[in-house]
């Protein structure tokens, strides 16, 4: 009960005037047993992706065509999801951005502790800028999926990697 | 224990009973079960082909309206005329009224039950905490607290009567309202009441919501400037509709507006250095716009490019004014469902006639008005936006309905009402004042402007209730607004909702179907927007054909236009006037969650044996001979074993010299006993089918996802030749799991290889089982990394793994982007 009120501000600026964000991210999380990697890639739209840069201090963003807008909003989400297994976060490698159909593509990669392995996952990408956002984690590829939902405020959630 | 057991045998039996037909042996599953015990009866108000019935009827609410808006202290006071005709074959005792502004009391239902933290909330950032985490406001939910604790929001309804003076009994019920008739109004009666009201503006980026007011704190003028934006701003007449009575459901936020069709006749009383946009026809230019606006104005209705009324440096000239007093504006609308309004110092204002020949509205007057924050975004796109979609929609439905179509910049990030929408991208200001904009804002401007327009078409005048049925206007408009985005630049990085763009969403869990309750769905955007464009792109250009699916897409816009459609008239329609069978469909992508996934998962070369033993042993020597050796023989070789038959060579019979496949006499006497047993169709079938000795190919399908679609087939030939094939969805009609298919070919035709869904155009979610023979095929991350990547737009290498050298890399790379945007 004495949390309750153990309120914290979050130190957000204001949030720019032209809204209508998406608010959706989905993530995939995915072994692949020809590399023996994990693989992560993460689709964000690209105008909600500008306009959290706004919230950063970016005035002008432009993740299309400003290489360095860009990089911060990768560098950002790279640094808002993580996965753990066995208490230690496995080291994921940012790869770099690609555009698709008005998403921007994050793509990071990373030992993998192999299928069947139960791991800790955590996106915190944009809960930060938007109550509304939601970060969908499909875990596998192809036909059979787990999925793990977050919203502001979740912590790590437990699933084998498939 | 008795009543217990009793009970639980009870829940148990209840499903059973309330799922109707069911499969009670095995597990088929028919995928193909027709709609019909889902979908409500026709009736002489809806027919069984999904066309408004011969006894259709809907209520109409004409509104005469005068609104003063006190811009200093941001509140809203208004009385109108309500004319309300009950055309409906039931007698009205009462009156419901929606008072959405109801919504941002304190005691709200949608306050009430906003989860702190949870999915779906409308609002700012907070975050529930838990586990040892604290819990998280954000400042901009602490501003909005503050601001619903320091003013009183939602309607002051001062007077409810007749327009005889007599007042009439009311009851508040949240964001509704009953008004007691004096009289129980009869078919084919009408009743005119009055109503007067007032409420406080909210500021739209504090509280969040569909209109309200935004400020401008840094505008020259003393206290700054604000642009209003005026939408669920009067009580509206509740929907009465032939299959849900009153459709008394509390505004939550999320579902959207289920409302009737009438005229419109608005007095607005503003500053008179305002400019207003509004809903319908200005009837009193001469009253409000100066010589030179109206000489404009007329220049506009003829001009191809759009034409200022207000110019960007007049407006900007306006946000140091200060209003000497009040100018009424008067707009009247014909045949509306709804009416919103705009107004503001700062507004610059374009126009340009968009010609429909024939049409009810020869001339449509494409407007849009704009601060000094939509600048040269705003100048060149938006109205030209505005024109664009009424060239492209009117071809999938009806000329554009209305004299005028309007795009006005505000708070809100995009929002349709009858003739307006309201619009929210905006330049950047720099530090060196000019004002630029990014090529994806650009993106959103024009996709925006084409959506909300768009909606003009669907659902303001092909009425659907979007309080329940979110997916009927936005997915047909999602749809339509990617055909509209490609036709105006299919290179630019849409948003786009195609069956490929929807994989991972329809393979997620926790998912709803799209037949879900507007307040209910779970990510409405890929739910109610993205699935049934994706859905509708399939009908058009795979399974139904361009032809046929946009005669059935007009046919639908021309029944209901003006008219009040429900799912199963869509899905009446769509089948009835493309002539196909979609029940299948519509049960598949509307009421489950199911995904596409076919698989190709063997194939097998078959040839007809021609009976003849002289041919067919042969065949099965050479087959034998075709067959590796055992391995144990191979070893035994290998290993120099002596073997007996080769050590004692002159140890011999009859069957040393004829193996298994000689011909004996037996075997030809056996061949011609069979030839002679033929009747003469079938010996003349026989000998053309031997002598043209085809291939044959049994394919071997299995759908993994649980969607039955068509199986689309790329095969591609030992010649180097490759043909394309359809098979129909039904072939999975009495196995939805497993289905073979036998392919012929000439034969000179070999198969060398065969692709499902080779375009991607069923949204299949692996397709690493869509080849034969199996292929590798790149991961995601592979395919980023390959050096030469194809059809890939704006790659960024970051990681040093990729990037030896990461400046150059960096250099190189600035060039790609710098590249790629000048394109």
């Amino acid at each position: 009960m004495i949390r309750a009120l153990a309120l914290m501000l979050a130190l957000l600026l204001a949030v720019p005037a032209a809204a209508h964000e998406q608010k959706v991210t989905i993530t995939t999380v995915a072994h692949n047993p020809r590399t023996g990697l994990v693989e992560v890639v993460h689709r964000i739209p690209l105008h909600d992706a500008e306009h959290a840069l706004k919230t950063q201090g970016d005035t002008s963003p432009d993740i299309v065509n400003d290489i360095a807008s860009r990089r911060a909003f990768a560098r950002y989400v790279a640094e808002r999801f993580a996965i753990v297994r066995d208490g230690k976060p496995i080291a994921l490698t940012l790869l770099g951005t690609e555009i698709e159909s008005g998403r921007l593509l994050v793509l990071q990669e990373g030992p993998s502790p192999g299928r069947g392995a139960e791991i800790s996952v955590l996106s915190k990408v944009l809960t930060d800028v938007w109550a509304r956002q939601e970060n969908r984690v499909n875990l596998g590829t192809g036909t059979s999926v787990d999925t793990l939902i977050f919203v502001a405020g979740d912590r790590a959630k437990t699933a084998v990697l498939p | 224990m008795r009543l217990i057991a009793i009970l639980l045998a009870f829940f148990v039996a209840l499903p059973a009973h309330a799922q109707g037909i069911q499969q009670t042996k095995g597990d088929y599953e028919d995928k193909f079960r027709q709609l019909d015990e889902v979908l409500p009866d026709p009736n002489v108000y809806r027919n069984a082909s999904g066309a408004p019935g011969f006894r259709y009827w809907q209520q109409q609410a004409d509104y005469r309206i005068t609104a003063d808006l006190d811009e200093n202290n941001r509140r809203l006071t208004a009385k109108a005329t309500i004319t309300y005709k009950n055309n409906s074959p039931d007698t009205l005792p009462w009156i419901w009224m929606q008072l959405d502004q109801n919504i941002f009391k304190k005691d709200s239902m949608a306050e009430l039950t906003n989860t702190f933290g949870g999915p779906g909330r409308r609002g700012p950032a907070v975050s529930a905490g838990g586990g040892g985490a604290p819990a998280r406001l954000s400042m901009e939910e602490l501003r909005r607290q503050q601001a619903m604790e320091d003013n009183s929001y939602g309607y002051d309804i001062t007077r409810v009567s007749l327009t005889n003076g007599r007042e009439l009994s009311h009851t508040i019920v949240g964001t509704l309202m009953r008004i007691d008739l004096a009289t129980p109004l009869r078919p084919g009666q009408s009743v005119s009441f009055n109503i007067d009201w007032a409420f406080n503006i909210v500021e739209e980026n504090v509280i969040v919501a569909r209109s309200g007011y935004e400020h401008f704190p840094d505008d020259p003028r003393e206290g700054g400037n604000d642009i209003f934006l005026f939408a669920q701003w009067f009580p509206r007449l509740v929907a009465y509709s032939d299959y849900e009575g009153w459709h008394n459901k509390e505004f939550l936020g999320r579902g959207e507006f289920t409302l009737e069709f009438g005229d419109y006749d608005v007095t607005m009383r503003v500053p008179n250095d305002h400019i207003v946009s509004s809903t319908g026809v200005l009837t009193n230019p001469s009253a409000v716009l100066t010589p030179t606006q109206r000489q404009r104005l007329a220049q506009a209705r003829n001009a191809d490019a759009p034409v200022f009324i207000v110019t960007p440096e007049e407006a900007e000239a306006n946000e140091s004014s200060n209003p000497t007093g009040v100018k009424t504006w008067r707009y009247t609308a014909k045949n509306v469902r709804d009416f919103a309004w705009a107004t503001s110092r700062k507004f610059a204002w374009d126009a340009q006639g968009h010609k429909q020949p024939g049409a009810a509205n020869e001339t449509v007057m494409a407007m849009s008005f704009y601060p000094k924050e939509g600048g040269e975004l705003w100048q060149k796109y938006s109205t030209a936006a505005v024109v664009h979609t009424m060239k492209v929609y009117s071809r999938f439905s009806f000329d554009y309905p209305y004299p005028t179509a309007q795009s006005v910049n505000g708070p809100v990030g995009g929002m349709e009402y009858p003739m307006i929408t309201f619009n929210g991208p905006r330049t950047n200001l720099n530090e060196d004042g000019s004002r630029t904009y990014s090529e994806s804002e650009k993106v959103f401007l024009v996709g925006v402007v084409i959506h909300e327009i768009g909606h003009i078409y669907f659902p303001m005048t092909v009425n659907s209730d979007e309080r329940q049925w979110t997916w009927m206007d936005e997915g047909i408009n999602s749809f339509l607004d990617s055909v509209a985005g490609y036709e105006w630049d299919p290179d630019m990085p849409w948003t786009r909702s195609l069956p490929r763009d929807l994989i991972p969403y329809m393979t997620s869990t926790n998912q709803v179907p799209i037949m879900t309750h507007s307040d209910s769905v779970l990510n409405l955007g890929p739910n109610a927007y993205g699935k049934p464009s994706a859905a509708y792109h399939m009908l058009r250009d795979t399974i139904i054909g361009r032809e046929r699916f946009d005669f059935a897409l007009r046919e639908y816009a021309r029944r209901w236009k003006f008219k009040r459609p429900t799912p199963a008239d869509f899905f009446r329609t769509i089948e009835e006037a493309s002539g196909t069978d979609l029940d299948w469909f519509w049960r598949g992508w509307f009421y489950t969650t199911d995904h596409v996934d076919i698989s190709l998962d063997t194939i097998h070369r078959l040839r007809l044996d021609t009976e003849n033993p002289d041919i067919d042993l042969t065949r099965r020597r050479d087959e034998l001979a075709g067959e590796p050796e055992k391995v144990g023989v191979r070893l035994n070789r290998e290993q120099g074993l002596p073997i007996w038959v080769l050590e004692n060579p002159g140890v011999t019979d009859f069957y040393d010299e004829n193996d298994q496949f000689t011909v004996t006499p037996r075997d030809v006497k056996s061949y011609e006993s069979f030839l002679e047993g033929l009747e003469d169709w079938e010996r003349k079938v026989f000998d053309r089918a031997i002598d043209e000795d085809k291939n044959y190919y049994v394919l071997n399908f299995s759908n993994k996802g649980g969607l039955v679609m068509p199986i689309i087939l790329g095969l591609t030939f030992a010649d180097g030749t490759s043909e394309r094939m359809m098979i129909p969805a039904e072939i999975w009609r009495r196995n939805s799991r497993n289905v073979s298919k036998l392919l012929v070919f000439p034969k000179d035709k070999e198969l060398a290889s065969v692709e499902v869904d080779p375009d991607w155009e069923t949204a299949d979610a692996d397709i690493s089982n869509n080849h034969y023979p199996r292929k590798i095929i790149d991961s995601r991350v592979e395919a980023f990394k390959r050096p030469a990547p194809t059809s890939r737009t704006g790659r960024d290498l970051m990681a040093e793994v990729l990037v030896p050298d990461l400046e150059d890399a960096e250099a190189d790379t600035d060039d790609e982007a710098a590249t790629e945007g000048s394109e």
